[in-house]
Protein backbone atom coordinates (compact mmCIF):
# COMPACT_ATOMS: atom_id res chain seq x y z
CA UNK A 1 0.00 0.00 0.00
CA UNK A 2 1.25 3.83 -0.86
CA UNK A 3 0.37 6.97 0.80
CA UNK A 4 -1.06 10.11 0.28
CA UNK A 5 1.74 12.68 -0.17
CA UNK A 6 -0.10 16.06 -0.33
CA UNK A 7 -3.12 15.14 1.76
CA UNK A 8 -5.45 18.51 1.65
CA UNK A 9 -3.02 20.39 0.17
CA UNK A 10 -4.55 22.78 -2.20
CA UNK A 11 -1.26 24.68 -3.81
CA UNK A 12 0.04 21.49 -5.16
CA UNK A 13 -4.00 20.43 -6.56
CA UNK A 14 -3.87 24.02 -7.91
CA UNK A 15 -0.59 23.96 -9.36
CA UNK A 16 -1.80 20.50 -11.28
CA UNK A 17 -5.11 21.86 -12.54
CA UNK A 18 -3.19 24.66 -13.76
CA UNK A 19 -0.83 22.66 -15.55
CA UNK A 20 -3.46 20.82 -17.09
CA UNK A 21 -5.32 24.02 -18.48
CA UNK A 22 -2.19 24.97 -19.96
CA UNK A 23 -1.68 21.54 -21.62
CA UNK A 24 -5.57 21.76 -22.97
CA UNK A 25 -4.76 25.42 -24.15
CA UNK A 26 -0.95 24.20 -25.72
CA UNK A 27 -2.91 21.36 -27.45
CA UNK A 28 -5.99 23.01 -28.50
CA UNK A 29 -3.76 25.68 -30.39
CA UNK A 30 -1.19 23.00 -31.65
CA UNK A 31 -4.53 21.27 -33.05
CA UNK A 32 -6.06 24.23 -34.22
CA UNK A 33 -2.96 24.66 -37.03
CA UNK A 34 -3.01 21.04 -37.37
CA UNK A 35 -6.21 21.36 -39.22
CA UNK A 36 -5.28 24.32 -40.59
CA UNK A 37 -8.61 26.30 -38.42
CA UNK A 38 -7.57 30.25 -39.13
CA UNK A 39 -11.05 31.17 -38.16
CA UNK A 40 -10.45 34.28 -35.18
CA UNK A 41 -13.11 32.59 -33.42
CA UNK A 42 -12.05 29.60 -32.21
CA UNK A 43 -9.75 31.33 -29.52
CA UNK A 44 -12.94 32.84 -27.79
CA UNK A 45 -14.65 30.37 -27.96
CA UNK A 46 -12.11 28.11 -25.88
CA UNK A 47 -12.23 31.10 -23.24
CA UNK A 48 -15.96 30.70 -23.12
CA UNK A 49 -15.77 27.18 -22.60
CA UNK A 50 -12.74 27.81 -19.25
CA UNK A 51 -14.83 30.69 -18.37
CA UNK A 52 -18.27 28.88 -18.39
CA UNK A 53 -16.54 25.62 -17.23
CA UNK A 54 -15.20 27.33 -13.90
CA UNK A 55 -18.14 28.70 -13.37
CA UNK A 56 -20.51 25.89 -13.90
CA UNK A 57 -18.00 23.84 -11.57
CA UNK A 58 -19.07 25.96 -8.86
CA UNK A 59 -22.50 27.08 -9.15
CA UNK A 60 -24.31 23.95 -11.01
CA UNK A 61 -23.56 21.96 -7.67
CA UNK A 62 -25.24 24.65 -5.75
CA UNK A 63 -27.22 22.73 -3.72
CA UNK A 64 -30.44 24.45 -2.33
CA UNK A 65 -31.68 22.13 0.29
CA UNK A 66 -28.19 23.39 2.65
CA UNK A 67 -29.92 26.71 2.73
CA UNK A 68 -26.31 28.12 1.48
CA UNK A 69 -26.67 31.28 -0.03
CA UNK A 70 -25.28 31.30 -4.11
CA UNK A 71 -22.26 33.48 -2.78
CA UNK A 72 -20.91 31.26 -0.04
CA UNK A 73 -21.31 28.29 -1.88
CA UNK A 74 -19.48 30.36 -4.61
CA UNK A 75 -16.88 30.49 -2.07
CA UNK A 76 -16.83 27.46 -0.12
CA UNK A 77 -19.14 25.01 -1.60
CA UNK A 78 -18.54 22.13 -3.87
CA UNK A 79 -16.69 21.63 -7.08
CA UNK A 80 -17.66 18.85 -9.79
CA UNK A 81 -15.86 17.89 -12.64
CA UNK A 82 -18.96 17.03 -14.45
CA UNK A 83 -20.84 20.49 -13.66
CA UNK A 84 -17.49 21.96 -15.16
CA UNK A 85 -18.25 19.75 -18.69
CA UNK A 86 -21.86 20.87 -18.27
CA UNK A 87 -20.66 24.59 -17.99
CA UNK A 88 -18.34 24.32 -20.73
CA UNK A 89 -20.49 23.43 -23.08
CA UNK A 90 -23.39 25.75 -22.55
CA UNK A 91 -20.02 28.00 -22.64
CA UNK A 92 -18.89 26.80 -26.52
CA UNK A 93 -22.61 27.44 -27.14
CA UNK A 94 -23.02 30.42 -26.13
CA UNK A 95 -20.15 31.81 -27.50
CA UNK A 96 -20.55 30.56 -30.80
CA UNK A 97 -24.07 32.11 -30.80
CA UNK A 98 -22.40 35.11 -30.12
CA UNK A 99 -19.59 34.97 -32.20
CA UNK A 100 -22.10 33.44 -35.24
CA UNK A 101 -19.56 30.62 -35.72
CA UNK A 102 -21.46 27.19 -37.29
CA UNK A 103 -18.38 24.66 -37.24
CA UNK A 104 -18.35 22.09 -34.97
CA UNK A 105 -15.43 22.59 -31.45
CA UNK A 106 -15.96 19.33 -30.10
CA UNK A 107 -12.88 17.17 -32.27
CA UNK A 108 -10.89 19.87 -31.54
CA UNK A 109 -12.40 20.27 -27.62
CA UNK A 110 -12.41 16.12 -26.93
CA UNK A 111 -8.57 15.41 -26.53
CA UNK A 112 -7.61 18.86 -24.78
CA UNK A 113 -9.75 18.21 -22.04
CA UNK A 114 -9.15 14.57 -22.00
CA UNK A 115 -5.48 16.16 -21.53
CA UNK A 116 -6.41 18.46 -18.93
CA UNK A 117 -8.05 15.68 -16.81
CA UNK A 118 -4.96 13.76 -16.92
CA UNK A 119 -3.13 16.35 -15.09
CA UNK A 120 -6.10 17.37 -13.17
CA UNK A 121 -6.91 14.45 -11.86
CA UNK A 122 -3.18 13.75 -10.72
CA UNK A 123 -4.02 16.80 -8.47
CA UNK A 124 -6.44 14.82 -6.84
CA UNK A 125 -4.78 11.80 -7.11
CA UNK A 126 -1.94 13.52 -4.65
CA UNK A 127 -4.70 15.46 -2.13
CA UNK A 128 -7.79 14.14 -1.99
CA UNK A 129 -9.42 11.24 -0.08
CA UNK A 130 -8.96 8.35 -2.58
CA UNK A 131 -11.91 6.15 -2.35
CA UNK A 132 -13.85 3.14 -0.69
CA UNK A 133 -11.89 0.12 0.76
CA UNK A 134 -10.37 -2.26 -0.88
CA UNK A 135 -8.30 -5.45 0.12
CA UNK A 136 -5.86 -5.08 -3.11
CA UNK A 137 -1.97 -4.32 -2.96
CA UNK A 138 -2.68 -0.70 -4.99
CA UNK A 139 -4.64 0.71 -1.90
CA UNK A 140 -4.06 3.98 -0.94
CA UNK A 141 -3.19 4.11 3.39
CA UNK A 142 -3.84 7.02 4.94
CA UNK A 143 -2.00 8.14 8.03
CA UNK A 144 -4.73 8.77 11.10
CA UNK A 145 -3.86 12.71 10.58
CA UNK A 146 -4.77 12.53 6.90
CA UNK A 147 -7.67 10.66 7.78
CA UNK A 148 -9.30 12.94 10.24
CA UNK A 149 -7.95 16.13 7.77
CA UNK A 150 -10.00 14.15 4.48
CA UNK A 151 -12.48 12.01 6.64
CA UNK A 152 -11.46 8.70 5.53
CA UNK A 153 -10.27 5.35 7.50
CA UNK A 154 -6.57 5.48 8.44
CA UNK A 155 -4.84 2.46 8.02
CA UNK A 156 -6.81 0.91 5.60
CA UNK A 157 -6.09 0.14 1.78
CA UNK A 158 -8.60 2.82 -0.08
CA UNK A 159 -9.32 2.43 -3.95
CA UNK A 160 -7.10 4.72 -6.09
CA UNK A 161 -10.10 5.92 -7.75
CA UNK A 162 -8.70 9.14 -9.21
CA UNK A 163 -5.59 6.63 -10.92
CA UNK A 164 -8.43 4.48 -12.57
CA UNK A 165 -9.70 8.08 -13.55
CA UNK A 166 -6.79 9.17 -15.31
CA UNK A 167 -5.74 5.87 -17.02
CA UNK A 168 -8.69 6.67 -18.55
CA UNK A 169 -8.09 9.91 -19.60
CA UNK A 170 -5.23 8.98 -20.80
CA UNK A 171 -6.20 6.33 -23.08
CA UNK A 172 -8.60 8.27 -24.17
CA UNK A 173 -6.09 10.89 -25.48
CA UNK A 174 -4.58 7.98 -26.92
CA UNK A 175 -7.45 6.72 -28.79
CA UNK A 176 -8.61 10.18 -29.76
CA UNK A 177 -5.29 11.09 -31.23
CA UNK A 178 -5.07 8.05 -33.36
CA UNK A 179 -8.59 8.11 -34.10
CA UNK A 180 -9.09 12.07 -34.61
CA UNK A 181 -9.46 11.87 -38.25
CA UNK A 182 -11.17 8.71 -38.51
CA UNK A 183 -14.74 9.32 -37.69
CA UNK A 184 -17.34 10.48 -40.26
CA UNK A 185 -18.45 13.69 -39.26
CA UNK A 186 -17.32 16.89 -37.20
CA UNK A 187 -18.08 16.42 -33.61
CA UNK A 188 -18.34 12.88 -33.28
CA UNK A 189 -14.82 12.47 -31.19
CA UNK A 190 -16.45 14.86 -28.68
CA UNK A 191 -19.65 12.26 -28.36
CA UNK A 192 -17.70 9.13 -28.00
CA UNK A 193 -15.69 10.81 -25.44
CA UNK A 194 -18.14 12.34 -23.46
CA UNK A 195 -20.07 9.27 -23.81
CA UNK A 196 -17.47 6.56 -22.82
CA UNK A 197 -16.88 8.60 -19.77
CA UNK A 198 -19.94 8.87 -18.60
CA UNK A 199 -19.92 5.08 -18.74
CA UNK A 200 -16.75 4.86 -17.03
CA UNK A 201 -17.45 7.88 -14.52
CA UNK A 202 -20.84 5.84 -13.62
CA UNK A 203 -19.01 2.71 -12.36
CA UNK A 204 -15.67 4.54 -10.91
CA UNK A 205 -18.74 6.25 -8.64
CA UNK A 206 -19.61 2.78 -6.63
CA UNK A 207 -15.71 2.91 -5.30
CA UNK A 208 -15.08 6.98 -5.54
CA UNK A 209 -16.56 6.97 -2.13
CA UNK A 210 -19.08 10.59 -2.64
CA UNK A 211 -21.98 10.64 -0.84
CA UNK A 212 -24.56 8.01 -1.78
CA UNK A 213 -27.83 10.06 -2.30
CA UNK A 214 -30.34 7.68 -2.90
CA UNK A 215 -30.51 4.01 -3.44
CA UNK A 216 -26.94 3.15 -2.97
CA UNK A 217 -25.71 5.89 -5.77
CA UNK A 218 -24.36 9.01 -5.56
CA UNK A 219 -25.36 12.52 -6.77
CA UNK A 220 -22.99 12.33 -10.08
CA UNK A 221 -24.52 8.67 -10.75
CA UNK A 222 -28.07 10.24 -10.59
CA UNK A 223 -27.16 13.23 -13.13
CA UNK A 224 -25.45 10.39 -15.24
CA UNK A 225 -28.51 8.41 -14.85
CA UNK A 226 -30.23 11.34 -17.04
CA UNK A 227 -27.75 12.36 -19.26
CA UNK A 228 -26.87 8.49 -20.49
CA UNK A 229 -29.70 8.04 -22.66
CA UNK A 230 -29.33 11.15 -24.27
CA UNK A 231 -25.91 10.06 -24.91
CA UNK A 232 -26.69 6.92 -26.01
CA UNK A 233 -28.81 8.46 -28.55
CA UNK A 234 -26.29 10.85 -30.00
CA UNK A 235 -23.79 7.50 -30.14
CA UNK A 236 -26.61 6.02 -31.99
CA UNK A 237 -25.93 8.77 -34.51
CA UNK A 238 -22.12 8.13 -34.23
CA UNK A 239 -22.05 4.46 -35.34
CA UNK A 240 -25.83 3.85 -36.77
CA UNK A 241 -26.74 3.65 -39.89
CA UNK A 242 -28.12 6.25 -41.93
CA UNK A 243 -31.76 6.83 -41.98
CA UNK A 244 -32.47 6.97 -45.18
CA UNK A 245 -30.92 5.28 -48.21
CA UNK A 246 -28.75 6.60 -50.46
CA UNK A 247 -30.03 8.03 -53.34
CA UNK A 248 -27.40 8.19 -56.21
CA UNK A 249 -27.60 6.35 -58.86
CA UNK A 250 -31.50 6.35 -58.63
CA UNK A 251 -34.20 7.72 -61.48
CA UNK A 252 -36.70 10.27 -60.08
CA UNK B 1 -19.51 28.02 -41.97
CA UNK B 2 -20.60 30.91 -41.04
CA UNK B 3 -23.47 33.69 -41.17
CA UNK B 4 -21.73 36.27 -39.82
CA UNK B 5 -18.85 37.26 -41.42
CA UNK B 6 -17.77 39.92 -38.75
CA UNK B 7 -14.91 37.92 -38.00
CA UNK B 8 -13.86 37.43 -41.18
CA UNK B 9 -12.23 39.58 -42.69
CA UNK B 10 -8.83 38.55 -44.40
CA UNK B 11 -10.05 35.12 -42.57
CA UNK B 12 -6.31 34.43 -41.21
CA UNK B 13 -5.32 33.87 -37.75
CA UNK B 14 -1.58 34.90 -38.32
CA UNK B 15 1.70 33.91 -36.37
CA UNK B 16 1.77 35.85 -33.04
CA UNK B 17 4.40 36.89 -30.85
CA UNK B 18 4.84 34.35 -28.16
CA UNK B 19 2.92 36.44 -25.67
CA UNK B 20 0.00 38.04 -28.06
CA UNK B 21 -2.84 39.32 -26.63
CA UNK B 22 -4.66 36.17 -25.85
CA UNK B 23 -1.83 35.85 -23.51
CA UNK B 24 -1.45 39.53 -22.25
CA UNK B 25 -5.42 38.90 -21.67
CA UNK B 26 -4.96 36.16 -19.75
CA UNK B 27 -2.56 37.30 -17.17
CA UNK B 28 -3.92 40.66 -16.92
CA UNK B 29 -7.29 38.85 -16.20
CA UNK B 30 -6.06 36.58 -13.72
CA UNK B 31 -3.91 39.41 -11.91
CA UNK B 32 -6.78 42.12 -11.64
CA UNK B 33 -9.18 39.28 -10.19
CA UNK B 34 -6.67 38.20 -7.83
CA UNK B 35 -5.66 41.70 -6.74
CA UNK B 36 -9.49 42.41 -6.61
CA UNK B 37 -10.01 39.31 -4.25
CA UNK B 38 -6.78 38.67 -2.32
CA UNK B 39 -5.33 42.65 -2.62
CA UNK B 40 -7.91 44.65 -2.16
CA UNK B 41 -9.56 42.93 1.52
CA UNK B 42 -6.30 43.15 3.28
CA UNK B 43 -6.06 47.10 1.95
CA UNK B 44 -9.70 47.73 2.36
CA UNK B 45 -8.78 46.06 6.36
CA UNK B 46 -5.72 48.08 6.74
CA UNK B 47 -7.84 51.65 5.84
CA UNK B 48 -10.56 50.25 7.77
CA UNK B 49 -8.42 49.14 10.64
CA UNK B 50 -7.30 52.68 11.13
CA UNK B 51 -10.19 54.67 10.78
CA UNK B 52 -12.61 52.90 13.23
CA UNK B 53 -10.85 49.62 14.50
CA UNK B 54 -14.39 48.79 16.48
CA UNK B 55 -16.17 48.29 13.46
CA UNK B 56 -15.73 44.36 11.62
CA UNK B 57 -14.19 44.54 8.59
CA UNK B 58 -17.04 44.31 5.61
CA UNK B 59 -15.13 44.22 2.29
CA UNK B 60 -17.01 42.22 -1.02
CA UNK B 61 -18.93 40.18 1.66
CA UNK B 62 -22.10 38.59 0.86
CA UNK B 63 -24.14 38.70 -2.58
CA UNK B 64 -21.81 41.66 -3.10
CA UNK B 65 -18.90 38.98 -3.97
CA UNK B 66 -20.21 38.17 -7.25
CA UNK B 67 -20.65 41.46 -8.50
CA UNK B 68 -17.75 42.42 -9.57
CA UNK B 69 -17.59 38.63 -11.45
CA UNK B 70 -20.30 39.84 -13.10
CA UNK B 71 -19.29 42.95 -14.48
CA UNK B 72 -15.50 41.97 -15.25
CA UNK B 73 -17.43 38.21 -17.43
CA UNK B 74 -19.41 40.89 -18.91
CA UNK B 75 -16.82 42.95 -20.36
CA UNK B 76 -14.76 39.80 -21.43
CA UNK B 77 -18.02 38.52 -23.47
CA UNK B 78 -17.67 42.11 -24.97
CA UNK B 79 -14.84 42.23 -25.83
CA UNK B 80 -14.52 38.45 -27.18
CA UNK B 81 -17.53 39.16 -29.71
CA UNK B 82 -15.88 42.20 -31.17
CA UNK B 83 -13.69 41.04 -33.96
CA UNK B 84 -11.24 44.05 -33.19
CA UNK B 85 -11.03 42.96 -29.39
CA UNK B 86 -11.55 39.24 -29.67
CA UNK B 87 -8.41 37.80 -28.37
CA UNK B 88 -8.46 40.06 -25.40
CA UNK B 89 -11.79 38.92 -24.55
CA UNK B 90 -10.60 35.05 -25.16
CA UNK B 91 -7.64 36.06 -22.57
CA UNK B 92 -10.03 37.28 -20.39
CA UNK B 93 -12.12 34.69 -20.43
CA UNK B 94 -9.14 32.04 -19.89
CA UNK B 95 -8.01 34.43 -17.13
CA UNK B 96 -11.58 34.52 -15.55
CA UNK B 97 -11.87 30.06 -15.45
CA UNK B 98 -7.79 30.00 -14.23
CA UNK B 99 -8.74 32.59 -11.04
CA UNK B 100 -11.98 30.70 -10.77
CA UNK B 101 -10.75 27.20 -10.47
CA UNK B 102 -7.44 27.73 -9.16
CA UNK B 103 -8.36 31.12 -6.92
CA UNK B 104 -8.65 29.61 -3.89
CA UNK B 105 -6.63 26.74 -3.99
CA UNK B 106 -3.72 29.01 -4.41
CA UNK B 107 -4.08 31.41 -1.86
CA UNK B 108 -5.60 28.78 0.71
CA UNK B 109 -1.94 26.80 0.03
CA UNK B 110 0.04 30.11 0.34
CA UNK B 111 -1.64 31.44 3.60
CA UNK B 112 -0.90 27.52 4.61
CA UNK B 113 2.73 27.51 4.30
CA UNK B 114 2.98 31.51 5.17
CA UNK B 115 1.11 30.25 9.01
CA UNK B 116 2.72 26.78 9.16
Amino acid sequence: MTGLPFAGDPLVHACLLGLGILAALLFYGYEKRRRGLTDPRLWPIAGFAIAFGAIGSRVLTWDVSRQVSLAEWWGNGDRSILAGLVGAWLGVHLGKRLTGYRGSTGDLLAPAVALALVLGRVGCLLTELPGTPTGQAWGISLTPAQAALLGGLPGVGLHPSFAYEIAFHAAAFALMWRYRDRLPRPGDLLICYVSAYALFRFGVEFVRGNEVLWLGMSRPQWFLLVILPLLSWRMQRVFGKPRRPRLEGRVA
Amino acid sequence: MSRNNRFTGNGEDPAEPWLGPLGVGTLVGAVVLYGLYVGGPIIFSAVQTTADPTQPVRYLSGPVVLIPIAGYLAIAILLAVRPPTAKWGAGLLIGLGIFTLLGGGICVGYLAQIRA
